[in-house]
């Protein structure tokens, strides 16, 4: 299986609402601090889509830093 | 902790100078020297040379080489030829003519009594930092008894070499008798006359250069009979103290350098035979570079040899002490500068760096009090042991845990604590050695629990305390203070904090009660766990049975008190995963042949990495084989559960099932089950919140592959699970995780209209 890479956001749908997901600001926190960032986020309920990619690369390296800040 | 940290402040080795530095009397760094000879920077190694002794063409000709009496090498195969070497650098570099320094000139006046060795030495470094110098002599000229202890020719080009773009006034043929009225013309004074010489009734037993009773007036070390090198040493100290003198105004003579302390590991040194130059005096170039290479650089650094943690990011006690300080108590508001955050949890706990620090400085107790005072402040990040926490909860869990009295009787003698990765590792570990116990000791209870070690190496102080106190009620209730455990581990644990339990290893029961007969043999090596370090007896009883069951037995370079953790210890993993696998790596290349161990974590890891390994209780009840697969993670939890059910079927009537049909609604193929393992993430908590998203209907679907995507919380990590529906469940695609929390998710879509 290996270590994939996600579907374009075009191709996603939000499963309650039926309608596709669009680059949508969301906020995130780790040890105390807090992040805005635009991620594939379903526009009436505000569910969010974090892929692979995004959690095991930009995430994890934000993760590591505040770690060790 | 405060101990420790004073002793590293106070006792630590490491800054102390080599033996050849300490007894040199110019204090030449030598470590930094023969660097630089060894990698023919003969240029470089002359300058530092022609700094610390002025002199450089005379004194690599005179030097009584005190250095190479104190060399560690002397009594191996032959002092490292320091004298030769510092020749070589004269010889060799292309440059030798000193710097010249633009500096204005100063005002104080400086006259030095004796033109020998001594005066000629204070008299260069004051030029050189252009003071105006003086030097008055008996005789008519420069150099006292140096042109005759060696060639003039060398003695008269050295000092002209030295002296090129220094100037100073030579007053020949003058005796000074009185002092005191000869001093009154100048700003300072330096008595250097030599062996013999008039000392006006200066006599002192030093330091030198010291400071007399007439202020201004100083007295080397010559009168006390120095040799011409000590003396040349001397009038480059007395060059400092007189400078401080015409600074501040204080009569001050040289400080007292304490002789070094250093104790060298006796590793640091293999054979290496000195290197003869071909010409019988002089080395050649590349002669010199490899005498200088045979230099170990003599430095106390025990720790960073034998310490993996230390080794691995090169910080030695000192620097540690003070960034320990920085993490714990940082400077600024926001807390920036914890440097060693990430550093204090990656510490294994083993011990080593205790038993192997000439000063017995216990760098892993400072580490774990540290953790300690980070974990209160809430500054230590809580995805380094959550797993482990969780862990522990699993095995602290009904399905899991036991505390049951022996099979037919209502108290226990003893009970039999196998702890709680000995049956996740194989349940048959637990259920072989407990029928082995009860058929020697037929009132043993058993206690499926944790020892409270994850919480203990994560700082957890309330957990940890709830998991001695469950201990304690579990043993009250089967009316026993006596265990027998299988992992050395929970020995230290019951030892620091459950005194009131008498503890034994089961391996030392059976080194008494006999061995089952046993298949095989071979050569093996027997890998100590750390936690044996402090237990001769276990480690002996270990080897009795092997070498009675006719196993062959191979040293490993680290066993017996110097053991090495696994890796396991301090459940660092997921704190720093790079230097974990490093770690790993280093002690499976330590012996070619299999290895024996008696802690089951030791056995998982050597195993999953490809090392042939067995637990004693493989050996001796015939059970896996050296490489059979470690299981994962999610197999550590389900044997577990599996152990409990098995022990109360078989002894107590127990008819309690499983939920692997739930499990089963779960398809995962063997690539995805490794990455899972890889990332710690466990196959029960996948399906939970695969089944929550189907549950609450938020899930996100790919309309191309009609594959659902979906989130959870797992304890604080955020799960992400990529599934397709089948006919009675699911079919894992992939799944990831992050540390980073997903917020307001619920609350609006971020938008300012929405």
């Amino acid at each position: 299986m290996g270590e994939k890479m996600p579907s374009a956001p075009g191709k996603l749908t939000c499963g309650l609402c039926g309608v596709p997901l669009e680059l949508i600001k969301a906020q995130f926190g780790y040890l105390g601090h807090k992040f805005h960032t635009e991620v594939p986020r379903c526009p009436k309920c505000g569910q969010v889509f974090i892929s692979e990619e995004l959690a095991r690369g930009r995430m994890a390296e934000v993760e590591t830093l505040l770690e060790d800040k | 902790m405060l101990d420790f940290r004073r002793m590293i402040r106070e006792d630590c080795l490491e800054k102390e100078d080599a033996f050849c530095t300490s007894e040199c009397p110019f204090h030449l760094d030598v470590r930094e020297f023969v660097k630089k000879v060894s990698r023919g920077s003969f240029n470089s190694a002359y300058r530092m040379y022609a700094n610390a002794v002025g002199f450089p063409a005379i004194v690599s000709e005179l030097c009584e080489r005190p250095c190479e009496g104190a060399c560690p090498r002397r009594d191996l195969d032959g002092a490292v030829a320091l004298r030769m070497l510092e020749a070589a650098s004269v010889r060799y570099a292309s440059n030798t003519k000193p710097n010249n320094y633009n500096l204005p000139a100063k005002e104080g006046r400086i006259a030095i009594v004796g033109g020998g060795p001594g005066g000629l030495a204070c008299a260069l470094r004051l030029a050189n930092k252009k003071y105006r110098v003086t030097i008055c002599d008996m005789s008519s000229k420069l150099g006292g008894g140096l042109p005759r202890a060696m060639d003039p020719g060398v003695v008269l080009r050295e000092l002209e070499l030295q002296f090129m773009y220094e100037s100073y006034s030579f007053v020949p043929d003058l005796e000074v008798t009185d002092i005191e009225a000869f001093a009154s013309s100048y700003d300072a004074v330096y008595i250097s006359t030599g062996n013999g010489g008039a000392d006006f009734g200066f006599s002192g037993e030093g330091p030198f250069p010291m400071a007399t009773r007439l202020p201004g007036v100083f007295i080397g070390e010559e009168t006390a009979g120095a040799s011409p090198v000590r003396r040349i040493a001397c009038g480059l100290r007395a060059a400092t103290v007189i400078e401080s003198y015409i600074k501040t105004g204080v009569m001050k003579g040289a400080a007292a350098v304490p002789h070094t302390r250093m104790i060298l590991d006796p590793e640091a040194l293999r054979h290496s035979p000195p290197v003869a130059p071909l010409d019988g005096e002089l080395y050649s170039k590349e002669e010199a570079a490899r005498e200088a290479s045979r230099c170990v650089r003599c430095r106390c650094d025990a720790c960073v040899r034998h310490c993996g943690l230390m080794a691995y990011y090169s910080k030695f006690p000192k620097r540690l002490e003070e960034e320990i300080e920085a993490t714990i108590n940082p400077g600024t508001l926001d807390g920036n500068g914890t440097i060693v955050t990430r550093f204090i949890s990656t510490c294994n706990q083993c011990g080593l760096c205790g038993t192997i620090c000439p000063k017995g400085i216990d760098i892993g107790e400072v580490l774990r009090a540290s953790h300690e005072a980070l974990s209160e402040k809430g500054a230590m990040p809580w995805a380094f042991h959550e797993f482990w926490l969780r862990d522990m909860d699993s095995a602290y869990a009904e399905r899991s845990s036991l505390a049951a009295p022996p099979p037919r009787r209502e108290r226990a003698g003893s009970v039999f604590f196998p702890g709680c990765q000995l049956g996740a590792s194989n349940p048959e570990y637990v259920t072989e050695a407990y029928r082995y116990i009860l058929d020697k000791k037929p009132d043993t209870g058993i206690a499926l629990m944790c020892c409270g070690a994850p919480a203990a190496w994560a700082a957890d102080g309330a957990k940890h305390s709830e998991s001695v106190r469950a201990i304690r009620e579990a043993f009250d209730r089967l009316g026993s203070s006596e265990a027998i455990l299988a992992c050395p581990t929970c020995m230290d644990m019951f030892a620091r904090y459950l005194p009131g339990i008498k503890t034994v290893l089961l391996y030392d029961v059976m080194a008494l009660w006999g061995v089952p007969a046993v298949q095989g043999g071979g050569t093996v090596s027997v890998f100590d766990p750390c936690s044996a370090r402090h237990k001769p007896l276990t480690r002996l009883s270990v080897r009795k049975i092997l070498v009675e069951s006719g196993h062959e037995l191979e040293p490993l370079p680290y066993e017996g008190a110097r053991a090495q953790c696994c890796s396991w210890g301090g459940q660092i993993s997921t704190t720093a995963p790079n230097y974990s696998k490093w770690l790993v790596n280093n002690r499976v290349s330590e012996g070619d042949k299999p290895y024996v161990v008696y802690c089951s974590n030791c056995r998982d890891i050597f195993a999953g990495s490809g090392k042939p390994a067995k637990h004693i209780l493989d050996v001796l009840f015939g059970l896996g084989d050296w490489t059979r697969r470690p299981p994962t993670q999610s197999e550590r939890r389900r044997n577990r559960v599996f152990l409990k059910r098995a022990l109360l079927r078989e002894y107590w009537q127990g008819t309690e099932q499983g939920d692997e049909e739930n499990m089963r609604r779960l398809v995962i193929n063997g690539d995805l089950r490794e990455k899972l393992d890889r990332n710690r993430m466990l196959e029960e908590d996948v399906l939970s919140t695969i089944e929550s998203c189907e549950k609450s209907g938020r899930v996100i679907i790919d309309t191309q592959t009609s594959r659902r995507f979906g989130h959870g919380a797992v304890g604080s990590m955020t799960y992400w699970v990529e599934y397709s529906l089948t006919e009675d469940g699911y079919e894992l695609t992939n799944a990831y995780s992050h540390r980073m929390a997903i917020e307001m998710e619920d609350i609006g879509n971020g938008r300012k209209d929405a």
